[in-house]
């Protein structure tokens, strides 16, 4: 029980890294105010199911849309100011967006939102079932990305990203695929959202403050920004940490911090990253099959 | 593409067996951990020591409260092994730190319930971490006592969970009677910290006060690492010119609110709660302390051999004053003690004991009872600061305030 | 009562244009946001603590704990971010994710060291409190106008009058040409660490004197704000950052003094922030007008 526990917490995590990876990854939009989008999607949700009586399986397809909506609007809306300005930008909505759930009656304001657990097929959904989901959907984002990046829409981003000047003068539509890349990639946080309010049966602004936007995005560096299985890595070595270093209780936070410096001094390609020591190492005992389908 | 795409989906379910067989694979000290032990453990049969498991905030924002839990957690187990343990058998401490974050919460009650083969647990914790963990324990019919974490839903999660203090609406009523019948307030400022403890009592406090004749003249709330108070502090001087400030809120914050109004020079009776029941709170604001009345569950004049042995036991162990969390962390422990003497280790029994509990002298206060709702019915210390410390003002033990 | 509220929303702007000058220094030359910043802060507040408790004098505490916390500033610029920022195809988060990293480390390490719980910084100031009529004045504050008056004239020196500082302003310019032009970059950097860790020092230590307390987590807040009054100010830019230190004082104190608690302090900062990018996405005053 203890380990689906753990691994249902850590799996949502790994959707909350793939879905920030489509953002500063394949865009390479630097947004350090993911749980915002995390934080949209489980009040949705929650309002949806606790206060409105619609169905959990509902909930999380209109969680998905909803914060897709408002993550294009507020890229949109971000298209103005630049790099630096922007990841200031993206932590700037985080707080925002957390003082409202702080402040309106409707999320709980400070007594924060109490959810009940969902049914699937009429029988109360345990952690077996919902590790299971969260799961399925892993695997449903991981073949999307495959997908992704292999499209018309993940080239024009990997141009953009490479260049954004030459992207621009070969016709490539950079305010669209930014804004797609912000929409694709909030709604999928949403949706984990849904998930999580709904697998924790209580939610609070400060689940989704700045720090947990930070964690996020550790999760996508550490692993590997800009490949697949770097934030399923990242997310799964950040989230077993706490767990496995319980036996030092005391000092876990400050190898927690000692451990975030020494990857990005020496591994700041993430542990799985592109040209990082293990994936080299593999490539050299195994061949270049993967610098080959990276040319195609 | 497509073999890539098989790869992949086999290296994500890879990866999901992998934790949970890591998870499984970890050396599991009692095989028998998955049930809940349904026969009574006769204490006599053995000297198998009994566990109790805890968790506290020891890192992150309320790190100093989750010290001052830890270290009563520790006192209360050591002064019961240091007596014989409880009818010989040990007792053993599973301490956890839940950083103040709900998802650690989460992975700690699991693994309390399903690995560490506890009796009982006691959350050192605040509302949130301690509200999560709640259902997990009813769940497996595990007894919870929550040391201080007085978000209504708390107890809320079913019959396996009792708060060891009484409800936040308890609290903000006693403050209210404070105000207006001992104090004669008539206008009355407000500032509360926003989260549950300070949203609770302050519409408790509000209640009784506009009902029994004063006026809320202004409310304003603030965040939990706010420390500066001018300007509001500014405008309840100048414009609204109450005759008493009430302050739901913890040591950060009531430190600078009693600092900053004496220096603007609002002059004005403040009114505090079990939130600033702290030593930091005494050695920060210092002589701008002295005056400020709390609504707390601890005496510190008391008699009572509980209290004193506590402060005493305290002091020696940490050679630091103890506060309202570590007594009532404290309590907790005391209150299983007693229980598991009485009936043993089987949770359905321990849970009716709990119940049952009646006149139950702890160090913060005499226990009446639990009520119907599982929370603690007890007597609401007034304490005002003297010469740098607390000590006895007041105690409402009326009932139509002390229960809810 | 508006004249009261100006001072107040006044002295917490100069506070928090200290806090942000230290980032800002930064980031006009390595074009790094450091979190770490909001590290040096506790512990030159720690350290300001310590040596005012064994000296007893203020202006030593001062002294000693810049300096203190800009030789520490340098070693972690040679030894963590110089490396880092050295390697090839570096994304400008994991700089930024380092700085948490550091910025973690720090204040576990020193609950772990001192205690989490709340310490008195117990200094006890020459001057009480100043009425002027229905004006309160809090000696406190007379400290921070004097001690910000002397860090902001000695930081005009630094940068217009000395040789090295001549050198910081044309890398912040453009450090390519500058490097041509036979600056010492390496030099150029350790002068922004001392510089930016000392006054990050000297803001956490005015911040234990003012709130007479430091506590292990005391850096949470200007971790983030200090991050919104940078951008604000222009990135890099220090006379931008007065600016948007004062601009987020005064707005956050007249918002919660006339409008009420309906968002908090934290909030208000950031909501000033991203209405002023929208209207002008380079911040107050731009990198490249002056400096």
């Amino acid at each position: 029980m203890y380990a689906i526990v753990v691994a249902t917490n850590i799996g949502i995590f790994v959707l909350l890294a793939l879905s920030l990876n489509i953002i500063a990854g394949y865009a390479g939009q630097s947004s350090i105010g993911h749980a915002a989008f995390f934080g949209i999607g489980a009040y949705t949700s929650a309002v949806l199911t606790s206060t409105l009586g619609v169905n959990f399986w509902l909930s999380l397809p209109i969680a998905f849309v909803v914060t897709g909506l408002i993550g294009a609007l507020l890229g949109l809306a971000s298209m103005r100011v630049k790099e630096d300005f922007l990841a200031i930008t993206t932590i700037g909505i985080n707080f925002v967006v957390v003082a409202i759930f702080q402040y309106a009656p409707i999320f709980g304001a400070s007594l924060g939102m109490s959810v009940s657990k969902p049914s699937l097929f009429g029988v109360k959904m345990d952690n077996l079932m919902f590790l299971i989901l969260v799961g399925a959907l892993i695997a449903a984002m991981v073949i999307f990305m495959r997908i992704i990046e292999k499209s018309w829409f993940g080239l024009a981003l990997a141009s953009i990203r490479n260049d954004e000047a030459a992207a621009s003068s070969l016709g490539v539509n950079i305010v669209k695929f930014k804004v797609l890349a912000f929409a694709v990639g909030t709604a999928v946080a949403g949706l984990a959202g849904g998930v999580y309010a709904h697998y924790m049966t209580f939610i609070y602004s400060s689940d989704f403050a700045f720090l947990v936007s930070i964690s996020i995005l550790s999760m996508v560096v550490i692993g590997g920004i800009g490949t697949i299985r770097g934030p399923i890595v990242g997310a799964i070595i950040l989230g077993i940490a706490p767990e496995l270093f319980r036996f030092i209780s005391d000092y876990r936070m400050i190898v927690y911090g000692g451990l975030l410096v020494l990857m990005m001094l020496f591994q700041p390609q993430g542990i799985v990253g592109n040209g990082s020591f293990l994936v080299n190492k593999f490539e050299a005992l195994f061949g270049k099959g993967r610098k080959k389908s990276v040319v195609s | 593409m497509k073999k890539g795409l098989k790869v992949w989906l086999l290296v994500s379910l890879v990866i999901i067996l992998g934790i949970s067989m890591f998870g499984c694979s970890q050396p599991a000290e009692t095989p028998a951990a998955e049930e809940p032990s349904s026969e009574p453990a006769a204490p006599a049969e053995s000297s198998e020591p009994i566990r109790i498991g805890f968790f506290a905030p020891v890192t992150g924002a309320a790190a100093s409260d989750g010290k001052s839990a830890t270290q009563s957690a520790e006192l209360a187990v050591k002064l019961i092994n240091d007596g014989g343990g409880i009818n010989g058998r040990p007792v053993e401490l599973v301490k956890y730190d839940d950083g103040l974050d709900t998802k650690q919460a989460v992975n700690i009650a699991q693994k309390l319930t399903t690995k560490d083969n506890v009796v009982a647990v006691v959350s050192g914790s605040y509302s949130g971490p301690t509200r999560v963990a709640a259902p997990i324990f009813q769940e497996a019919g595990m007894p919870m006592l929550s040391a201080y974490a007085i978000h209504p839903d708390v107890t809320g999660s079913g019959d396996f969970v009792f708060s060891q203090s009484f409800s936040g609406s308890v609290q903000g009523r006693a403050g209210g009677v404070v105000a207006v019948d001992m104090l004669g307030a008539k206008r009355i400022s407000i500032l509360a910290v926003d989260i549950d403890f300070g949203k609770t009592l302050s519409e408790a406090f509000t209640a009784y006060a506009e009902a029994n004749g004063a006026e809320i003249v202004s409310m304003d709330t603030f965040g939990m690492p706010e420390t500066e108070f001018s300007p509001v502090l500014t405008k309840i001087k100048e414009t609204v010119k109450p005759d008493l400030l009430y302050i739901a809120c913890y040591p950060s914050h009531g430190t600078e609110i009693a600092r900053q109004s004496k220096r603007l020079g609002l002059d004005v009776q403040i009114l505090g709660t079990e939130g600033i029941d702290s030593y930091q709170f005494l050695e920060v604001a210092k002589e701008d302390a002295e005056g400020v009345i709390i609504t707390t569950n601890m005496n510190r004049d008391s008699e009572s051999d509980a209290v004193k042995n506590y402060i005493a036991g305290y002091k020696a162990a940490y050679n630091m004053q103890p506060d309202m969390v570590g007594a009532s962390t404290y309590d907790a422990f005391e209150t299983l003690f007693k229980v598991i003497a009485e009936v043993g280790t089987d949770p359905v029994a321990m849970r009716d004991a709990i119940k049952g509990l009646k006149d139950f002298e702890t160090v913060t206060g005499r226990l009446i009872e639990y009520a119907p709702s599982r929370v603690a019915v007890k007597p609401v210390q007034i304490q005002i600061v003297k010469d740098g410390e607390f000590h006895y003002y007041n105690e409402i033990t009326d009932d139509a305030i002390i229960r809810d | 009562m508006l004249l009261q509220q100006i001072i107040n929303g006044f002295m917490i702007g100069c506070v928090y244009a200290l806090t942000a000058m230290g980032g800002t220094l930064i980031y006009g030359i390595l074009r790094i946001l450091d979190i770490a910043n909001a590290a040096a802060y506790v512990v030159g507040a720690y350290l300001g603590w310590v040596i005012y408790a064994t000296t007893g004098n203020l202006a030593v505490a001062f002294f000693l704990s810049m300096a203190l916390t800009g030789a520490i500033g340098v070693l972690i610029q040679k030894f963590i971010y110089t490396p880092i920022l050295n390697k090839p195809n570096i994304i400008p988060i994991v700089p930024l994710i380092t700085s948490v990293g550091i910025f973690i480390f720090t204040g576990d390490f020193i609950r772990l060291l001192v205690g989490p719980e709340i310490k008195d910084f117990g200094v006890i100031l020459p001057f009480s409190v100043i009425k002027l009529g229905r004006i309160v004045i809090n000696p406190e504050w007379i400290l921070i106008i004097i001690m910000t008056a002397i860090l902001l004239s000695l930081l005009w020196f630094v940068l217009n009058k000395t040789k090295l500082g001549l050198a910081w302003r044309a890398t912040a310019g453009d450090s390519e040409i500058a490097e041509t032009m036979g600056v010492n970059i390496q030099k150029v950097m350790a002068l922004s660490y001392i510089m930016g860790y000392g006054f990050a020092s000297a803001a956490g230590m005015m911040i234990g004197v003012l709130y007479s307390s430091i506590y292990p987590t005391m850096g949470d807040i200007p971790s983030y704000k200090m991050l919104a009054i940078i951008v604000l100010g222009g990135l890099g830019n220090p006379i931008g950052t007065i600016a948007a230190g004062l601009v987020i004082g005064l707005s956050e104190t007249l918002i919660s003094a006339y409008v009420g608690s309906v968002i908090p302090r934290d909030a208000i900062a950031f909501l000033v922030l991203i209405t002023i990018l929208l209207v002008k996405p380079t911040g107050l005053i731009s990198r490249k007008n002056s400096i």
